[in-house]
Order: C-alpha cells, then structure tokens, then sequence
C-alpha cells in the first residue's frame, strides 16, 4: 500500500501560488459579472472572456494546483516529475489572463495567451499521463483521471485552433467546434474529475464505508459515453443525436448524484461543518442544473439554460472548490509546518486552522448571491441578477482572506 | 521477562492525534491489537480511516515510534490491515457522540 509521504508531498511553495491566485482571480471574476449584461448571449465574446478568467484562472488553476497533492494519494504512486508544476503555474497564470485580454479588448494577444495555456496543459498532461504509467491499480478514480485527461487533451486543441481563428483570422468553423470545446471542458474534464476525485474524498472526510458503488460506475460509462456520441454528432452536424446524447450526460450525472446521497446515508460523521455545508449547496445546484438544462432542451427556454449553466458553474464548481480548498490548504499548511512536531508538542487541529467567522460570511453572502442571481436569470432582471452577484463578490472577499489566513497560519511558540 | 505492559503502549498510543478529525488512533478504534513478547518487543496491529489516507506513512512511523517512549521496550514492529475494514463502531463512544453518530 503507497502512501504519500514527505518525499512525495508537494512543497508549500510550489502550491501556494495557484492557490493564492486562483482565489484572488475568484474574486476579480465574481466582480467582473457586475460588467456583463445577463441578457448577453452565452457567444458574446464578453461572456466568452468571463469564462475563460473564471475556468482558467480559477477552476484549472486551482484543480491543477490540487492535483499536485491530490495525484499521489488517489493513484497510490509518486509523481512523475513534480517540480513541472514550477513550469504550469506561470505558463498557466500569464496564458489565462493574455486570453482575457484576447476576448476583452485586444483579439491579436488572444493565440498567445491560447499558446502559453496550451503549454501548460500539455507540461500538465505528460506529467500526469507519465504518472498514471506508474499507477498499478485501475479503481474509478484511475479511469476518471485519465478518461479526464484525454478529453481535456482534445478540448485545448480543438480551444488553441478556435483562438487562432478569432485571433489570427484562421479559417475554424467556431459554430461546431464550440460546443465540442465547453462540452470537453465542462463534462469531459471538470464534471469527470470532480467525479473521481469525490468517490475518494466523500467517504475519506463523511467517514463512509462498504458501500455499494455500482451507480458511479455506471454514471461514469454513461457521461463519458455521451460525451463522445456528443462530440461525433456535432462534428458531423447531426443535432437530434447531438440532444439525445447531453440528456445521456444529464442521466450520467443523475446516478452519479444517487451515488452521492448513498455515501451521504452511511456516513459516520454527521456533524455539519462548513465542508458538508458547501457540498450540500454544490450538489443541489447540481441537481437543479439538471432540471433547468432539461427544459431549455425539451422546451427551448432559454433562461433555463441559463440557469442551468449558473448554477453548474457558480455553484456546484465553485462550491465543490471552495469547500475542499477549507480541507486541501489546511492540510497541506499542516503537513508542512506541524507534520514533524507531532508527538513532541502540541499541534493545530485542522479544523482550528480557520477563520471561523470569515469562512461563515463567505458560505453564506456566496450561497444567497447564488440563489439570488439564479431568480435573477430565471425570471430576465438583470437588476436581480446583479444583486446576487454583489453579494458573491462580497463572499469571494471573505473567501479570499480565508485564503491567505490559512497559508500565512502560524503557531507562536 | 519483560515488564512493559500493553496499558503503558496504549496510553502512549492515545497521544497521536488525528489531526482531521481531533481524537487519537486509540479512541477511533484504529489499533487492533497490542502483543508484546518476553523480550519486549512490540507488535501492533492497526488501521486507517480509509485506504487514501493521505497520511499513512506519517501515522504508521508515529505508531512505530510512540512505544518507544517507554523504558524497556526493544522492537517495534507495525502492521496495517484491511480486513476487518474500520468502521465507526469500532470508536469509543465519546467518539460516536462528537461525530454525530450516536
């Protein structure tokens, strides 16, 4: 049985960045949607940008940040190479907010901040393909890793050629690749490794065990099955079949959601702190982007869609996120500061490594932003919407300093 | 003849601290068993919370190294098992009661 030790953890230093920036990008993105109108299209290159600041300089940042810690413990062998993670973070950073500036204001700079973040993916890409070489046991989380990986691999290229064509004037047909990209980005990537990755910490931090894990399996097959029919049928134009197979990716995620409330039944630890809090927000804005995405597609309502993309992207994500960065940043603060004086004095609980009332005021502004911005979509105010968002921009604050408090965690002798 | 007695580990063994969930390895139901040998050699039996543990490495060398706090003991050997896979019953019940279990 591997198990990470201090030759294989992570140095601080080398995650604290995308960390740090990550957070702070958070909280420029949840102001930067005071900018946009909610009545935008969702091609608008002013949402367009918003998603590649909040995907990119957010989401990946952090995820890819995560995995550098979270890649040894799940796939039970050492990194490949770890200090390439020294060469992500900036290729990354920089490739992020070039591409913002790409779809705001300067579409010439778009192709490189596209080639830096291309980069980067792939450095991240071979570190974790090679890594996965090394890994012998091939459990759920294994083939979310790498299932994950492949379609991420496909979406940044298919995202690189797309950036040339607004960038650069090369000729890409942007109508049939977009929806390929988001669909790659959203359910090939995130969505599957958020997969993954959760059948390993829900019952690590709900202290779940001997369950019957058949649902997520089988919401695996269907999601990346859908996934792939999704990608052929709007390559090849054939958009009944292109519909069918997003329902199969909503059936796909309605397992994987069975599959959770299972782990949530036989969980030995109940109490409700601000980690189960956030998974409660995340996986039930899950369960209504489905509902919402199945009337925009049965009945054409468009505010349903966008309903639905909100409250995939700023809640389920974003909570998932924020409510596991509350254990990941502890965790490795911990480790590297207070690891080594176990047994000789006394040392921090995880949990006593955060700000209690900050953590509160970010859950809570973030949480009443999200549902007030989804009324606000939902019903056309642009008014309404933008009240939600002042007050996920307020929580994103707390969250941020949430953030720094934990990594600048110190313990006077 | 050895004179350390299976009380003296164990009360070492409650000094190591869970640091996610704030109880020690014993009060979690963790250590399966203690043998020690005429020779004071000490054998633990034990587990983890779960398999990802991601500190595994860590919690076996703090097991390995609490017995030998006290005076006499010689070896100490650590074995994680699997089987029988740890479940909450197994934790005393200030435990349970903390967690939300009882």
């Amino acid at each position: 049985m591997f198990s990470i030790s201090k030759d294989f953890a992570p140095p601080l230093k080398m995650i604290e960045p995308f960390f740090k920036f990550g957070s702070i990008i958070y909280l420029i993105s949840t102001f930067a949607l005071l900018f946009l109108n909610s009545n935008s299209n969702l091609n608008d290159l002013n949402i367009v940008g918003w998603a590649h600041l909040f995907l990119l300089g957010f989401v990946m940042i952090v995820i890819f940040g995560a995995m550098a810690q979270l890649v040894p413990v799940v796939l039970e062998v050492g990194h490949f190479s770890v200090d390439l993670y020294y060469i992500i973070f900036p290729a990354l950073a920089i490739g992020s907010i070039l591409m913002v500036v790409g779809f705001w204001f300067a579409p010439a700079v778009l192709p490189y901040g596209g080639l830096l973040v291309l980069v980067a993916m792939s450095v991240f890409l071979f570190e974790t393909l090679m890594t996965l070489k090394k890994a012998e046991s091939n459990t759920l989380t294994v083939k979310c890793v790498k299932a994950g990986n492949i379609f991420l691999t496909i979406a940044i290229v298919i995202g690189f050629f797309m950036a040339l064509a607004i960038g650069a004037g090369v000729n890409v047909d942007l109508g049939r690749f977009l929806p390929i990209h988001i669909v790659l980005v959203l359910f090939g990537y995130v969505t599957i490794t958020v997969i993954g990755l959760s059948m390993i910490l829900l019952p690590m931090f709900g202290l779940a065990h001997g369950y019957d894990d058949s649902d997520v399996e089988r919401a695996f097959k269907i999601v990346v099955g859908s996934i792939i029919v999704f990608s052929i049928a709007t390559l090849f134009k054939l958009t009944y079949i292109a519909d069918i197979s997003l329902l199969g990716i909503g059936v796909g995620i309605i397992f994987y959601l069975k599959q959770v409330v299972t782990l949530y039944k036989i969980r030995a630890r109940k109490l409700l702190d601000i980690w189960y809090k956030h998974i409660y927000v995340a996986f039930i804005s899950l369960g209504l982007s489905l509902f919402f995405g199945i009337l925009w597609l049965f009945f054409d309502f468009e505010n349903g869609l966008k309903v639905a993309v909100w409250l995939i992207v700023m809640g389920f994500i974003t909570f998932v996120i924020n409510g596991h960065l509350l254990k990941i940043i502890p965790f490795l603060v911990w480790f590297e500061r207070f690891s080594e004086l176990v047994g000789k004095k006394k040392v921090p609980m995880l949990h006593e490594m955060l700000p209690d009332r900050e953590i509160e005021y970010s859950f809570w502004l973030s949480m009443s932003g999200l549902t007030i911005g989804a009324v606000g979509l939902l019903i056309g105010s642009d008014d309404i919407f933008k009240g939600g968002v002042v007050l996920l921009a307020i929580g994103a604050i707390f969250m941020v300093q949430t953030v720094f408090y934990i990594l600048n965690f110190k313990v006077e002798d | 003849m050895c004179n350390v007695t299976e009380k003296q580990v164990y009360d070492e063994l409650r000094t190591i601290i869970d640091p996610e969930v704030g109880f020690n390895l014993v009060e979690m139901g963790l250590i399966y068993n203690v043998a020690i040998d005429d020779d004071c050699n000490v054998k633990i039996t034990m587990t983890l919370s779960t398999r990802a543990c991601p500190l595994h490495q860590m919690i076996t060398q703090w097991v390995e190294d609490a017995p030998k706090r006290i005076d006499g003991v010689n070896n100490v050997e650590v074995e994680v098992v699997w089987d029988p896979e740890w479940n909450i019953s197994m934790a005393e019940d200030n435990v349970k009661q903390a967690l939300g279990a009882l």
